[in-house]
Order: C-alpha cells, then sequence, then structure tokens
C-alpha cells in the first residue's frame, strides 16, 4: 500500500518529463511552427477554405497510412498501396458502370482488395517471404495488370452517381469534406484499437520482439496477416475515393502515392523496425507534409523543390529521432 | 483447478497420487546432437523439484519442450494424468506451465505493468483493455512479492535485476498449476533471492508444481524437495533432497570427469605484460576499468549477468567505441581504436556468440580459419591456396579438429570444433593477446576438457588469455588471476590462491 502510494508520487515529475518527451508534441510544434510560417508568407493561406482543402487533400494519404503505420508496427512494409489505390477503381467503375448501384461497386472493391491483402499477407506470413519483395512484386503486377487492362486509356464513370460524387466534392456542413470525415473516423477508430484493444497491443508485441510475443502465446503470423489484410482494405477506402476525384479508372492513378504515405509514417514516428510509433504520430506526418506542400505551392515554388525539401526533412526527422533514442538507452 | 496467486482464494485440492505434470521418454534431437534421450521427469503438486545438470545436459531444451519452443521427437506429457500435446507457448500456457526463462523474455518498449499481463490482457464491458486494474494489479502483485519494482516504468529502461523481477512477477499474474524458474536468481542480490525463495514457498503451499532450474548447490539444498538431474541429455537420478549430500549431486552431475576437467600443463606465467589497460570507460556500462595481463597468464574475469564482462571483451580488442581509457597491447596503443589495429598489434576475440559474429557457417574450414591471416598466404595480392590448405591442414591436426576434410561446410562441425577452428584463425595470426567469452558456452560436456586443455596450452605458448566467464568451475580451474565486475566496475583483483566461491560471489554483487 505505502509502496504503491510512494511509488506513484515519485512518479510526477517523470510523467511530466514523459509527456514532453512524447513524439507527437514535437511533431506538433512542428505542425504549428510550418502553419505560422505560410500564414504569414502565404496570403489566405490560413483562409478556412484553404484549410478544409487541405484537410480533404490529406484524407488519402491518412486513410491508406493508418494501414502503411499498422503493417510497419509489426514489424513488416507494405509498399503495394499504390498499385492498389489505382486498381480497385476497375472492379468498382467497371460494376457501377454496369449495375448503377455504389453499393455493389463499392462491396466489389473491398472484396478485391481482401484479396490483395490475404495475398500479401498469406506470403509474407506463412510463407516466410520477405514483405518488401511480396509487396515490391504485387505492387508491380497490379500495376502492370492495369496497363493491360485500360490500354492506357482511362475507363470513365459513367453511372455518375450523386452519392459517388459526393464523396469527392461534398462536404459535412459544407465545411469538412466527406473524405476527411471518413479518414478522421477511421483515424480515431484504428487509434482506439492500437492503444486499447489486445489485438492492437499485440501488433505492438509482435513488432517489438516476434520472439517474446510467441512466448506469451500469441500466434505471431495470424497477427501479420491481419495487419496486411487492414493495410489492403483501407487503400482501398483510399482508392474509391480517389476514384470519385477523377471519376475513372486509370493505370496512372496513385503513382508514388505509396512512397508518399511512407514518407509521412516515417516522419511521424513510426519505425520500421517495428514495434515503435502511434497513429497519431502518422496523423501529424501527414499533415505537416501537406500543408508544406500546400504553402511551398502558395509562395510558387516549383513541385521540383517541394520534393527536395521534402526528402531532407524526412532524413532530418528520422535522423533526430535515432539521436535521440540512442541517448535515452545509453543513458 | 488451478490457483491464481494473486486471488488465491478457493485453494486446489491438491490430489497427491496424480502427477501434475509427467513426462516420460522425452527424446530430442537437433543435427549432430541428441539434446534429450528417453528422459522422464514427473512432477507433483505442491511439491520443489530442482532440475539440475551442466551447461549441455538437456536441462533448457526439457524446459523448452514443456513451454512449447520446442516440439518433442517421442515421449508423452501429460498434466494431472490427460495426456496432452504441447504445440506451441500458447498450448502450454493453457494448460497452466509458466516458465521464467534465463534469457529476458519481455516487450522493451512496453511498460512494466503490461509486460506483467502481456500473455492475457484484463478486458472490461466490450472487451477493451482494463488499464486501470493491469497498474493496480501488477502493484499489488509487485507488493505481495516484495519486489521494489515500479509498474510504470518502461521495462527497457531497468536494469537486468529488476526485469528479472518483471518475468518472475509475470508468472504469477495468471493462473497457474507448474511454474518453471530458469536461473532465476543470476542476476538477484541475496535480498531478493530470499524474496522470491518465500514466493516461490507459498506457491507450494497453494499446490502448484515448482521447478527450480540451478547450477547453484546451497540454493538447491535450501529450497528444494526433490532433485532430478541430467548429464548429457540422458535422465542420471530423481531423489529426495535428503538423500543428496554436495559430492553424491556433484558426482551425478559430472560423472567420472571430476578430475581431469581441468589439466594443467603450463609453467608459472611471466613478467612481461601484453595487455595493460587503464581507466577504460564505454558509454554504455564500462566504468573506470583497469588491469593488466601477463604473457602466459590466464586471467579470468568474472560477473553475474549485466555485470559488463562481454563489454568489456569487446572493447578491449577495438570492436565496440570506447569513451575514455587507454588500452596498450604488448607495448603500443590501440589507436585507432578499431578491430584491424587490434589485429594488428596481436589482440583478437573468441566471441561467445559463434553464430552470428565469429563464423561464417556455409562457408568450408579452411576459410573460416585463414579469415584472419590471409594476407599473409598471398602472392601479389592473390591467395596462395596450397599454402594456405597447409596451414589450416597443420592446425586441424594439432588441435584435433573432428572434421571430415578442410571443404567442410564449418556449421555442421559440432560445438567444440567450431570453437577450435575460431582459435585456429586467430593463432595463425600470430595474436598475444587473446580475450576469450564464455568459451564453452554450448560445447558439450566431453569437448570442454579439450577447450580447457587448449587454453592452457595457448597460455603455454606465451600467449596471455582473457577470460571471460560465468562458470565458477572454469574460472578456478584454469585462471591465474581472477577479476570480478559489477555494474560496469572492477571490484576485485586476485590471485588463484586467495580465491574462494564466497569472495568472489561478494565481489561480483558489489
Amino acid at each position: 500500500m505505502s509502496l504503491a502510494s510512494t511509488a506513484s508520487l515519485k512518479d510526477q515529475p517523470s510523467m511530466l518529463a514523459r509527456l514532453f518527451a512524447r513524439q507527437e508534441l514535437a511533431l506538433l510544434v512542428c505542425l504549428i511552427l510550418v502553419l505560422a510560417f505560410f500564414s504569414v508568407t502565404v496570403e489566405n493561406f490560413l483562409s478556412v477554405r484553404n484549410l478544409t482543402n487541405v484537410l480533404g487533400q490529406a484524407s488519402l494519404p491518412l486513410i491508406a497510412g493508418i494501414g502503411c503505420a499498422v503493417v510497419f508496427i509489426s514489424g513488416e512494409v507494405d509498399i503495394s498501396i499504390g498499385s492498389l489505390l489505382a486498381t480497385i477503381a476497375l472492379p468498382l467503375i467497371i460494376i457501377m458502370n454496369d449495375s448503377n448501384s455504389l453499393l455493389l461497386g463499392v462491396g466489389g472493391a473491398l472484396l478485391f482488395g481482401l484479396i490483395i491483402g490475404v495475398v500479401n499477407g498469406y506470403l509474407t506470413a506463412y510463407a516466410g517471404i520477405n514483405s518488401l519483395i511480396v509487396t515490391l512484386g504485387t505492387m508491380f503486377i497490379m500495376r502492370g495488370g492495369v496497363y493491360l487492362y485500360t490500354g492506357q486509356r482511362a475507363i470513365p464513370d459513367d453511372a455518375s452517381l450523386d452519392s459517388f460524387i459526393a464523396l469527392s466534392d461534398g462536404r459535412l456542413f459544407n465545411v469538412i469534406p466527406y473524405s476527411a470525415v471518413i479518414a478522421i473516423v477511421l483515424l480515431a477508430a484504428f487509434a482506439y484499437m492500437m492503444q486499447h484493444r489486445p489485438f492492437g497491443r499485440q501488433i505492438y508485441a509482435v513488432g517489438g520482439n516476434q520472439e517474446v510475443a510467441r512466448l506469451a502465446g500469441y500466434d505471431v503470423r495470424r497477427v501479420k496477416f491481419i495487419c496486411f489484410i487492414i493495410s489492403a482494405l483501407l487503400a482501398t477506402v483510399a482508392g474509391i475515393i480517389l476514384a470519385a476525384r477523377v471519376g475513372s479508372a486509370q493505370h496512372t492513378a496513385g503513382l508514388n502515392f505509396e512512397f508518399q504515405v511512407v514518407a509521412a509514417t516515417v516522419l511521424g514516428g513510426v519505425s520500421l523496425a517495428g514495434g515503435i510509433g502511434s497513429l497519431s504520430g502518422m496523423a501529424l506526418g501527414v499533415l505537416i507534409l501537406q500543408f508544406l506542400s500546400n504553402g511551398l505551392r502558395g509562395l510558387g515554388l516549383p513541385t521540383e523543390w517541394q520534393l527536395v525539401i521534402t526528402g531532407m526533412i524526412i532524413i532530418a526527422a528520422v535522423a533526430f529521432d535515432e539521436a535521440k533514442r540512442r541517448r535515452a538507452n545509453g543513458g | 483447478m488451478s490457483v491464481d496467486f494473486l486471488h488465491p482464494g478457493e485453494g486446489a485440492a491438491i490430489d497427491r497420487d496424480v502427477p501434475a505434470l509427467e513426462l516420460r521418454g522425452i527424446d530430442k534431437r537437433f543435427p549432430g546432437v541428441v539434446a534429450l534421450d528417453n528422459v522422464d521427469f514427473t512432477l507433483e503438486g505442491g511439491k520443489i523439484h530442482a532440475l539440475m545438470g551442466e551447461n549441455g545436459a538437456g536441462k533448457s531444451t526439457l524446459i523448452k519442450i514443456m513451454a512449447g519452443v520446442y516440439g518433442k521427437d517421442a515421449g508423452t506429457i501429460r498434466m494431472r494424468g490427460r495426456e496432452v500435446d504441447i504445440k506451441s507457448p500458447r498450448d502450454s500456457l493453457k494448460e497452466g506451465i509458466k516458465v521464467v526463462f534465463q534469457e529476458i523474455a519481455l516487450i522493451s518498449e512496453f511498460t512494466v505493468a503490461e509486460n506483467i499481463f502481456l500473455e492475457g490482457y484484463p478486458t472490461g464491458k466490450g472487451g477493451s483493455i482494463d488499464w486501470k486494474k493491469i497498474r493496480a494489479d501488477s502493484a499489488a502483485l509487485f507488493n505481495r512479492i516484495g519486489f521494489n519494482v515500479d509498474p510504470a516504468a518502461r521495462t527497457g529502461s531497468l536494469p537486468v535485476s529488476q526485469q528479472q523481477m518483471v518475468e518472475i512477477a509475470r508468472a504469477l499474474a495468471h493462473e497457474a498449476r507448474v511454474v518453471v524458474m530458469d536461473e532465476p536468481t543470476s542476476s538477484l542480490t541475496p535480498n531478493e533471492v530470499s524474496l522470491l525463495f518465500t514466493v516461490i514457498r507459498r506457491l507450494a503451499a497453494l499446490g502448484i508444481a515448482v521447478v527450480y532450474v540451478s547450477h547453484k548447490l546451497d540454493e538447491v539444498f535450501e529450497i528444494a524437495d526433490t532433485v532430478t538431474v541430467l548429464r548429457d541429455g540422458r535422465h542420471i537420478s530423481t531423489r529426495p533432497i535428503g538423500e543428496h549430500t554436495n559430492d553424491t549431486l556433484i558426482q551425478d552431475m559430472i560423472g567420472r570427469r571430476i578430475d581431469n576437467l581441468f589439466p594443467r600443463k603450463r609453467g608459472a606465467p611471466g613478467s612481461k605484460v601484453a595487455l595493460f589497460v587503464e581507466k577504460l570507460s564505454t558509454a554504455k556500462k564500462l566504468n573506470d576499468v583497469s588491469f593488466e595481463a601477463r604473457a602466459g597468464e590466464v586471467l579470468g574475469f568474472f560477473g553475474l549477468m549485466g555485470a559488463g564482462r562481454t563489454e568489456l571483451a569487446k572493447a578491449i580488442v577495438g570492436y565496440d567505441p570506447i569513451a575514455s581509457g587507454t588500452i596498450t597491447v604488448d607495448g603500443s596503443r590501440l589507436v585507432p581504436h578499431d578491430t584491424r589495429t587490434g589485429v594488428g598489434l596481436g589482440i583478437g576475440l573468441l566471441t561467445e556468440d559463434r553464430k552470428s559474429e565469429g563464423l561464417m557457417g556455409e562457408l568450408p574450414v579452411y576459410q573460416n580459419a585463414s579469415l584472419a591471416s590471409l594476407g599473409a598466404f598471398a602472392r601479389m595480392g592473390f591467395v596462395d591456396k596450397a599454402r594456405e590448405h597447409r596451414a589450416v591442414q597443420d592446425y586441424v591436426d594439432r588441435f584435433r579438429i573432428k572434421t571430415p576434410s578442410l571443404f567442410q561446410q564449418v556449421k555442421n562441425l559440432s560445438g567444440g570444433n567450431q570453437q577450435k577452428v575460431l582459435i585456429a584463425r586467430w593463432l595463425m595470426r600470430g595474436l598475444k593477446v587473446i580475450v576469450v567469452d564464455e568459451p564453452t558456452r554450448g560445447i558439450d560436456v566431453g569437448a570442454k576438457s579439450e577447450i580447457f586443455a587448449l587454453i592452457d596450452r595457448l597460455a603455454g605458448e606465451g600467449l596471455a588469455v582473457v577470460m571471460m566467464t560465468s562458470e565458477m568451475p572454469e574460472l578456478l580451474g584454469l585462471a591465474d588471476r581472477i577479476a570480478v565486475m559489477c555494474e560496469g566496475r572492477l571490484t576485485a583483483i586476485m590471485s588463484r590462491d586467495e580465491a574462494t566461491q564466497e569472495n568472489i560471489l561478494n565481489a561480483a554483487i558489489g
């Protein structure tokens, strides 16, 4: 009894210190600095219109980033999400054109995404092939498949269902894009899962130390398998929103999207080594990169420079993180 | 009925007639080694059963079969008379078998409290984790045991001894029928050991069968009801502790080899200082370590787990960076601090981790042996294969390395012969100081005495041998002088004649 109370008293300052040492806080400060800088240098940067626009653009990497972070935390990688984004537009658009039903189209797309998740997950978790290789393979296969099927021309959305178009330009209360609402809801749900559901903690444990997780009675392969399915399904959701925006299925959709997501996830402090990082960190990483890109465009800087600056920021962020971790473990 | 240490309300009625766990005729083979040969092991509820044997006797393998880490090749396992099929750790945990492993098996990024409930999180309504209960129960658990560990601490930031306490607490957090403790006291202080023994006796009183694995005789005589001894993978004896004396137990453990395990042929060490280490510190562990090793001398370093022996070994050969201090090999400073300079000056490391830091398993014996001295066999930048093979063959003959040919992949050799290949690698290079880290880890008892003879011979040929070991007999049998470490500091250096198990252990505890 006395032991417990003295321990908690002793903890007070360190709890505060721990809060400030949190990754998320540093990222939040970064985000505020970015916002502050551009609010001064770029006209109308802080307008509701611009902010909600960026939020809408951020929704795709946010949704896919959840899956990317979950797979990273389990100790694996999934780089097939960009190709998946383009590929699921095919079943979606074709089924909708055929049936005039958004529900059937979305169902078909999710089924397709599920299959890809099962393939990625099975080959990695059960067949034991390195996940970078597996998802690099499925990335090429899907991209090639879309090229083969569409033959370089887009397959337009002929059904033009109102509910589908609303996904691209509809706004809740005429302010927040629906895509951003979907992203926020999914983010909240998965963040809760990762911190407060046994399965979420199992993912952290598996990524943190696979052997320890196995000794604690976890089915390591099953956990990883499910992570790949989560990733594919979330990329599918992002792909549906993208298809609504471009109004067609086309072979260039989502090109390099996976690297945009990986970059934001890593910037958000999610370690490729597994077991470390959070979804809120990933989300802050996405927002920093999106506002940065929006602001630089506002300054009239060409896209080429945005790429260069983004690259430098990612390396600097991860180097900073690594130095901090080394100090923490060394002390 | 199983029993929960935290909530021992309805104590289990112990049925003395049916064993809590019964293993019969267990066989386990690994490539080239019979790890267990027809072993029987029977546990009664409410009894503390010590499992003893030398390294390589098969204790760990037997425990890992109970824990579901390894499958058995033959034999049956019964829980309270019912045959069970244990294929994974999950199956074993479900049967109520809780193992405290010697190697720390915790997620270092998690808090202590979360690690304690890793095996099954308490959940509230709707299946979400009840973090409040996790924190409260783990605090209560530590309170009940008497260990002083902060449940909110990040596990990886704790010293090894506290992590070991977390491991022990974890085995008690869930209902258990059998609790296995594998060398649980290796980094605990005497006070913590007595707390642990109180806990173990309480577990037994609750009707739980306890397996206590140790090679510390005094501990076993203090705590155990029954002792089973394994040797070379075979069951040697199971007797009540009252029927044993120190001598009978040792005899069961090492058989007839007791007299000739440490054949000393070399003379007294010379007076020339081959290695001089002054005020050595590293960022992580070592703190102001100074000592010297003379040519022809075996200087043994002892310490408990986490004392810093391996860190010292890696630092003095130039493998790991140092923060301050100097290392002088045969009169020359080890600057710059890297292994290339180290080997050039004549200091090399025989690593404790042969697989990942020593051998290239897929490559043949001769390439593994000649790796450090290719320059000596080179002519105009090309390796003279004939000279290389002759030189390696010479060592294979001298050390009696058992291999079908020079071209055998080294992974197919036994542990003892792999170790000889590594020693050959360094001798071929012409070393003055050899640092050996746990030279007999994972080596059969028979091959051990050959390694000891080889180390004796190296010193006899004028090398300074710095030997890191956690095995007391090895230390007392081989070393001329004994240095003891604790928490990265050097706490004592004594001659072989002054050294006793007691004063060594006292220095190791700090």
